[in-house]
């Protein structure tokens, strides 16, 4: 009895500790004063509409999407062939392949970010747009190799030599067997991809300028200056639209599985 | 002869490695030829030399008139089917036979495929996914998925090896019938002799990256060349023939024990229903010997006389 109460106990704290804040800061974002505060004054969801209101928000929010639509498709476009190629064939130097693709989740973000900005962007004049989208594209490759590589292991060779003899080209037994059975890991590997490139903070910090923010970095200036709860108030919609994400992957390709 | 089959000195290697050198080899048309052999005589590689998954490093392959030495799998007509099935996972057991034929745009899918899915008994199964289906079961599917692209020669790896006994018996005898109605010529991979020796009608052995003997079933189990060939056909003793060169084997069965010149010691007795399985330990080495039931009976550890009869032994060209 007393080993169950613990269980719990240990357990509630966790769950506290993890979903403390996030509650805290709905709880903010409904208030109806003008200071970000908790316990709220009041409550309204008048700072849901200023952010849909406001337009640097909007405007970062189209970069974000953007950066983390593009840049992942562009990281799959690369990934999934070099996956391939990778389970598929004996290809020297495979292992360092992989190791190198999975620096930029080794190396802390703060370090690509200057490094980007001090070797790239300033030395070759590379505009900060262009930077931005390979620097996403480059965070999310590794999610792309790792996830897709997994799913291809499971997937034997001799189902992919059955379609040549049956009349397939190398690239159709690809596009009608291969493809169609890592269509999960292509997907999970999507939406990893998506949500570390719309959370992603340290790099894009180095790599935005006037007129051309994430809205990661759009919140913190805009808390720089402003003090009221409509970051609250983003925040909580974006938490939203991560679980409704994740949620739906779940439910329809068993995402778990994949991660 | 015109051979349908034909397969021209051919050298085949993986990377440095060589698996087959300088193999000739003719099949006929409607031929079911088995490649017999242990794992690594090179038996696997010159099939899917055959199949055009592998490009020799010399040689030449023809079918029916037709240099296809260089040609891409798909262009050869030629049918595989795969030790482990090789369904494709997301297609319905109809779609799965609808491969090959809806790549060919063909008329009359529906009919094709459902008279494929007739020969192999599975026309209840086709909306199933192959997850859903035995290993027996799948195995069929993959050889009615070959079948109805018509291919020239249909070859099949192994195709029994993942079955359990009873499955693999059904199933050989279901090859056969196929095989009767279609007239198809098919080389069959196997390291089972006795699945040779059932489905042949001519054996290929194979050791080493080298043919050791062709035959029918019955000259290979009658009248082995070498003491590799006759090992693999069921015989147990296998000695230097003392009075000329090459070699002497017996099977278990042409032992005599009880009486003869040598002698050795029961090391051990199974009982295999229709007679009993002795090994002696004697100076020759081990003698296997089957004694048929309801005869004398020896115990372990039992010192007995036994003899190699000549008339029973058969003679080898060769010992090794």
């Amino acid at each position: 009895m007393n080993n169950r109460l613990s269980t719990w106990l240990i357990l509630g704290l966790t769950l506290t500790f993890l979903i403390g804040p996030f509650l805290i800061i709905i709880a903010a974002a409904l208030s109806a004063g003008n200071n970000l505060a908790f316990p709220p004054q009041g409550l309204s969801l008048k700072w849901f509409i200023k952010v849909f209101e406001t337009d640097s928000f909007r405007a970062s929010f189209g970069v974000s999407m953007f950066l983390a639509i593009g840049g992942t498709f562009c990281a799959l476009c690369l990934g999934v062939p070099a996956a391939y190629a990778m389970t598929r064939f004996k290809v020297p130097g495979a292992e360092m392949v992989k190791m190198i693709v999975s620096s930029p989740i080794i190396v802390p973000g703060i370090i690509v970010g200057l490094a980007l900005l001090r070797y790239f962007v300033i030395p070759l004049g590379v505009g900060i747009g262009p930077a931005l989208f390979l620097a996403h594209t480059a965070l999310v490759l590794p999610y792309a190799v790792r996830v897709v590589s997994a799913s291809m292991e499971n997937l034997r060779a001799d189902m992919e030599e059955a379609a040549l003899l049956l009349g397939c080209t190398r690239f159709g037994a690809f596009r009608r067997i291969v493809l169609p059975n890592i269509r999960g890991g292509i997907l999970a590997a999507f939406i990893l991809g998506f949500v570390t490139s719309f959370n992603q903070v340290p790099v894009s910090l180095f790599l935005s300028g006037p007129g051309l923010r994430t809205l990661p970095i759009d919140m913190i200036a805009y808390m720089e200056i402003n003090y009221d709860p409509s970051v609250a108030a983003l925040s909580a919609l974006l938490a939203f639209m991560s679980i409704g994400i994740i949620f739906a992957a779940e439910r329809f390709i068993g995402l778990s599985r994949y991660v | 002869m015109s051979d349908y089959v034909s397969l021209q000195n051919l050298t085949l290697a993986y990377g440095k490695t060589i698996a087959v050198e300088g193999l000739n080899l003719g099949i006929a048309k409607g031929e079911l030829i088995t490649l017999l052999g242990p794992s690594g005589c090179g038996k696997t590689t010159t099939m899917r030399a055959i199949a055009g998954l592998l490009t020799p490093k010399s040689g030449k392959i023809s079918i029916d008139g037709r240099d296809v030495t260089r040609l891409a799998p798909s262009k050869r007509e030629v049918g595989l089917v795969f030790q482990s099935y090789a369904l494709f996972p997301h297609l319905s057991v109809f779609e799965n036979v609808a491969f090959g034929l809806r790549l060919r745009r063909e008329a009359d899918l529906d009919a094709k495929v459902m008279a494929g899915l007739e020969t192999v008994g599975l026309t209840d199964f086709a909306s199933r996914q192959p997850a859903d289906l035995s290993g027996g079961q799948q195995q069929r599917v993959s050889l009615a998925r070959s079948l109805v692209m018509q291919p020239k020669v249909l070859l099949l790896d192994e195709p029994l090896s993942n079955l359990d006994a009873r499955l693999r018996l059904e199933m050989r005898s279901e090859l056969q019938r196929v095989q009767k109605d279609t007239g198809i010529t098919m080389v069959f991979v196997t390291h089972d002799q006795s699945e040779a020796l059932a489905l042949a009608d001519r054996i290929v052995l194979m050791r080493d990256g080298a043919i050791e003997q062709i035959g029918n079933p019955e000259d290979l189990y009658n009248a082995p060349v070498s003491g590799f060939a006759a090992d693999f056909m069921g015989f147990e003793t296998i000695l230097p023939n003392d009075t000329g060169p090459g070699g002497l084997a017996w099977r278990p069965g042409a032992v005599q024990i009880g009486t003869g010149p040598h002698s050795g010691q029961i090391r051990g007795a199974s009982f295999a229903g229709e007679h009993w399985e002795y090994v002696l330990a004697s100076p020759l080495g081990d003698i296997k010997v089957d004694v048929p039931k309801g005869q004398e009976r020896f115990e372990i550890g039992q010192q007995v006389a036994f003899d190699l009869p000549r008339s029973a032994a058969v003679p080898l060209a060769r010992v090794d």
